[in-house]
């Protein structure tokens, strides 16, 4: 209701102005016409040029011109305006760019910009003329001579998915850097594949994979947004052959995880959702699907520590490439606030300088969009400590592009839009590894520590960036509803048996998986006593796990118990835990023994005193401190040690979680640790442990 | 983790090769035998589908049946999907010609909301093979001879009227070709920019749903 006001008032001063006044200052103005534009220039680069100018002062927009030539410079087509530039479209706005692109790749140009004043056109810069970077790799060279079914076919067609597996196992059997992965299949039982891409060699097991901080790039969720999929395929055949010692460097610091078609089955029907109808970007925390449980399982295993999502968008006002952090306000602040630094520290500034336009998915009247639907992969990702962000392609050519009504244009410049934000995307990461690792690992031990309230739905704030878009109204607000939020966060979850184990309905043709092989999928602890099934909030992914098992869960799986701690303050005496014990802000003077089948989640608690649990169903320790030795053997179901200081040796051994794996991350040991004989090894999930003492056995690198 | 046996994984490369080698020459010797079968598409899309020698050019189309001409035209993604996987086009009688009135991606993305379109795909195929056969006629027409005939029988049942106006011919008084006379073995494919049929205009005007 404010904007209104404002309009009036300046017709009114217009008005008057208008009356009182012959020449005026403005009028002085408009009378020394904006120059030519001067010092155009054009930087070739994978499916796009840059087109940079000097500004003209009182320039409107620019114009940018775009001729077909041959070699003599004569021209072959008729002279096509194909980019309006206008100065809020990048951080820099005194050095104009603009990304051209959707021509076909190889072809030569002529370009000229001109500025305008208002509609008025100014005089045409010189021209400058270009032979376009044809499509990568050596036609002569093998593996660099692939070439996808949209290549060959000038974006007249989308790659097929069985020319999707030909070219991806061609890639994998000429390059010793790629291994081409299933990690399941659609409904319908196309592969689900993935391409793992490494220097010299990719690792040889998830778990190795794991710990070279791997990024994931998620090409093709809805089946009618292909933009992204196929730019994926081209990088895919870059980094396998490239000799760029930029990409061998790059691929040296990390593990490429490429996901090319999560949907096949939409992708084959060009529909949104998967055969079901189901919109799988709805799906990836309840994992109804077979798709979406594939990729949560390739999170869990994998453990990506950076992540983009590709889409297409409709919006015709919107940037070329909109994108999103997680902002659930569960995700760990860590995560979120490096998730934007990757957006509006690296992506705007490199976008300014390559051309393109970058704007919050949201910008631009975009609607009611972007919101905290923990359904959505880039909050799922979030509350898995993944930093990473939501890639649109904005579908139509817009206000900026107006020479897209010819398709293979607009598939092109799509596309190759794609592939620079994902060749960006690797160069963040390589430049950024340590922060990102840093933000992971505080937000591993945050979300751990269970404290804070939670929230169900709800956003945090994404501020209106003061550019590309000054002026704009930011993506919707989305603050959490009052009913949505829990200020006395549980201890745990507690499911029956029925809710743990029960058949359900909720996937394809009626058939779901059970909780607890969706649990499983994410990667949660869970523990078996007497009277049920527990799943303790101290763990990795806390922001999570209420969203699924509250009551007051928005898409829940269940309606669990909530199971608040049992121990909280000052204890004096030893203490045998029996059933499922939760200690919180505790302080327990005296030795700790944990029974045979019981379990201690415990946070904030200091315990002085040796802690032994022997047989025990669970021990789940964060954000504790423990003045003495801590011995955990013959466990059998979860282990999970975080960001805990214990004054005296740790022993883990003889533990039989079966595949569930122990964790011991972000600790202080001072004192050996040793790990043996444990059904599965210990993993630090790369947050590397403090030890004094000698680290031996299945936990020597740890 | 599938790992196909090497010999396999040749093969595969050898098959990529091969197919990549047919349609560089299919496109680049696509020119037709002789001139007088040339196929003159008409209407204001036409320059902006792929032309001259470009892979999929209507000259190279005449040549392939119907249903893989059908995928080499860019604007009818959503149409195309729709036939092949609701199986409509292969009920058709062996031998039959067809003519094909073909909405494009924007006209479906103007009557349908995705949610409503991804219905029909994936729980209404009665109604979508209905809608379908509301774009098919039998035998296969010019657009003149449909123009001079004024009325065509859709496989649907229902009339529809075809007027000239101007360089292109209005359709049912809702749609326009934009880009008519695709010729593909036994077929004409004539892209019209409305959706015929009965069922009710569901796409909103934000257009989009989010991510």
């Amino acid at each position: 209701m404010r904007r209104p006001r404002p309009t009036l008032i300046a017709v009114s001063t217009l008005i008057t102005v208008t009356l009182t006044t012959a020449p005026t200052p403005a009028n002085a103005q408009r009378a020394a016409p904006p120059d030519q534009v001067t010092a155009l220039t054009a930087h070739q680069a994978d499916g796009y040029t840059t087109l940079a100018w000097q500004p003209v002062d009182g320039a409107t927009d620019y114009q940018i011109e775009r001729t077909p030539v041959d070699a003599h410079n004569t021209p072959t087509g008729a002279p096509t305006i194909v980019g309006i530039w206008r100065p809020n479209r990048q951080i820099n706005q005194q050095a104009p760019t603009f990304a051209d692109a959707g021509y076909h790749p190889g072809d030569t140009f002529q370009w000229r910009v001109r500025a305008r004043a208002g509609t008025t056109e100014q005089p045409y810069s010189d021209p400058v003329t270009a032979t376009t970077t044809a499509p990568w790799g050596n036609p002569a060279t093998p593996g660099e001579q692939l070439r996808t079914q949209w290549e060959t076919t000038h974006a007249a067609q989308y790659t097929s998915d069985t020319d999707e597996y030909a070219y991806t196992t061609a890639i994998d059997t000429l390059s010793d850097r790629v291994r081409v992965v299933e990690l399941g299949r659609t409904v319908h039982n196309r592969p689900i594949n993935m391409l793992v891409i490494g220097y010299p060699t990719p690792a040889a097991t998830p778990e190795a994979i794991a710990a070279t901080a791997p990024v994931a790039i998620n090409c093709n969720v809805h089946g009618n947004e292909p933009g992204d999929r196929e730019a994926c395929l081209i990088m895919a055949r870059q980094l396998a052959f490239s000799t760029d010692p930029r990409i061998t460097d790059l691929l040296s610091h990390t593990t490429v995880l490429i996901v090319p078609t999560i949907n096949g089955d939409g992708r084959a029907n060009n529909t949104r959702g998967n055969s079901t109808g189901q919109d799988l970007n709805r799906d990836y925390s309840l994992i109804r699907q077979p798709e979406t449980t594939a990729y949560i399982k390739m999170v869990r295993d994998y453990r990506p520590v950076a992540g983009y999502d590709g889409h297409e968008f409709g919006n015709t006002r919107a940037g070329d490439l909109p994108m999103l952090p997680p902002r659930h306000q569960n995700v760990a602040q860590p995560i979120f606030d490096q998730s934007q630094d990757m957006i509006e520290g690296h992506m705007y500034a490199k976008g300014a300088e390559a051309g393109w336009w970058a704007c919050p998915y949201g910008c631009e009247g975009g609607g009611n969009v972007g919101l905290s639907e923990e359904t959505i992969l880039r909050n799922t990702l979030g509350l898995k400590n993944v930093t990473n962000s939501l890639l649109e392609l904005r579908s139509s050519g817009g206000q900026t592009r107006p020479d897209e009504g010819n398709t293979a244009n607009n598939r092109r410049r799509k596309t190759y839009s794609a592939l620079w934000t994902f060749h960006q995307f690797l160069d963040y990461h390589r430049a950024d590894r340590a922060d990102i690792l840093t933000s992971r690992a505080e937000s591993i031990e945050i979300q751990a520590a269970n404290t804070g309230r939670l929230v169900f739905r709800g956003s945090r704030p994404i501020p209106a960036h003061p550019a590309p878009h000054p002026g704009d109204s930011p993506p919707p607000l989305d603050a959490p509803r009052a009913d949505l939020i829990l200020d006395n966060a549980p201890c745990a979850y507690k499911l029956t048996d029925e809710q743990y184990n029960g058949a359900r309905t909720d996937g394809p043709a009626g058939v779901g998986t059970t909780v607890a092989q969706r649990i499983a999928a994410h990667g949660w602890k869970v523990i078996k006593t007497g009277d049920g099934y527990y799943v303790p909030l101290n763990q990795p992914e806390r922001g999570l796990i209420p969203l699924l098992l509250d009551t007051q869960g928005v898409e829940k799986l269940t309606d669990g118990e909530r199971v608040y701690p049992t121990l909280t303050g000052r204890r004096n005496g030893p203490l045998v835990v029996s059933g499922f014990t939760c200690a919180a802000n505790a302080t327990i003077n005296g030795p700790v023994t944990v029974q045979t089948g019981a379990a201690l989640v415990a946070t904030a608690t200091t315990i002085s005193g040796p802690v032994s649990a022997t047989r025990a169903a669970g021990v789940l320790l964060a954000d504790t401190t423990v003045n003495g030795p801590l011995q955990i053997t013959n466990t059998t179901d979860a282990i999970s040690i975080i960001d805990v200081t214990i004054a005296g040796p740790v022993n883990l051994s003889a533990n039989t979680t079966g595949t569930d794996v122990p964790l011991l991350a972000g600790n202080t040991i001072r004192g050996p640790l040793n790990c043996t004989a444990n059904s599965t090894a210990p993993t630090n999930l790369g947050i590397a442990n403090i030890v004094h003492g000698p680290r031996t056995s299945q936990c020597a690198a740890l | 983790m599938s790992h196909p046996s090497r010999a396999l994984r040749l093969l595969a490369v050898a098959l990529l090769l091969t197919t990549a080698g047919c349609t560089a020459t299919s496109t680049t010797d696509a020119k037709p035998p002789t001139s007088t079968s040339a196929p003159q598409v008409t209407g204001p899309l036409c320059a902006a589908l792929p032309t001259g020698t470009d892979p999929g050019n209507p000259t190279f189309l005449a040549s392939q049946p119907v249903d893989e001409a059908l995928r080499w035209i860019p604007t009818l993604t959503t149409f195309e999907a729709a036939l092949r996987t609701s199986g409509t086009l292969t009920d058709l009688p062996t031998g039959t010609g067809v003519t094909i009135l073909a909405p494009s991606d924007d006209a479906f993305a103007a009557t349908f909301s995705e949610d409503n379109w991804d219905d029909l795909m994936t729980h209404h195929t009665d109604q979508l093979r209905t809608l379908l056969k509301a774009h098919l006629i039998t035998g296969t027409h010019s657009i003149e001879d449909l123009v001079a005939d004024g009325t065509a029988t859709t496989l649907d049942g229902t009339t529809v009227t075809l007027i000239r106006t101007g360089p292109t011919a209005r359709l049912a008084d809702r749609a326009d070709t934009v880009c008519a006379d695709y010729q593909a073995t036994n077929a004409r494919i004539h892209i019209i920019n409305a959706v015929l049929g009965p069922l009710p205009v569901t796409a909103d005007s934000t257009g989009h749903r989010a991510h």
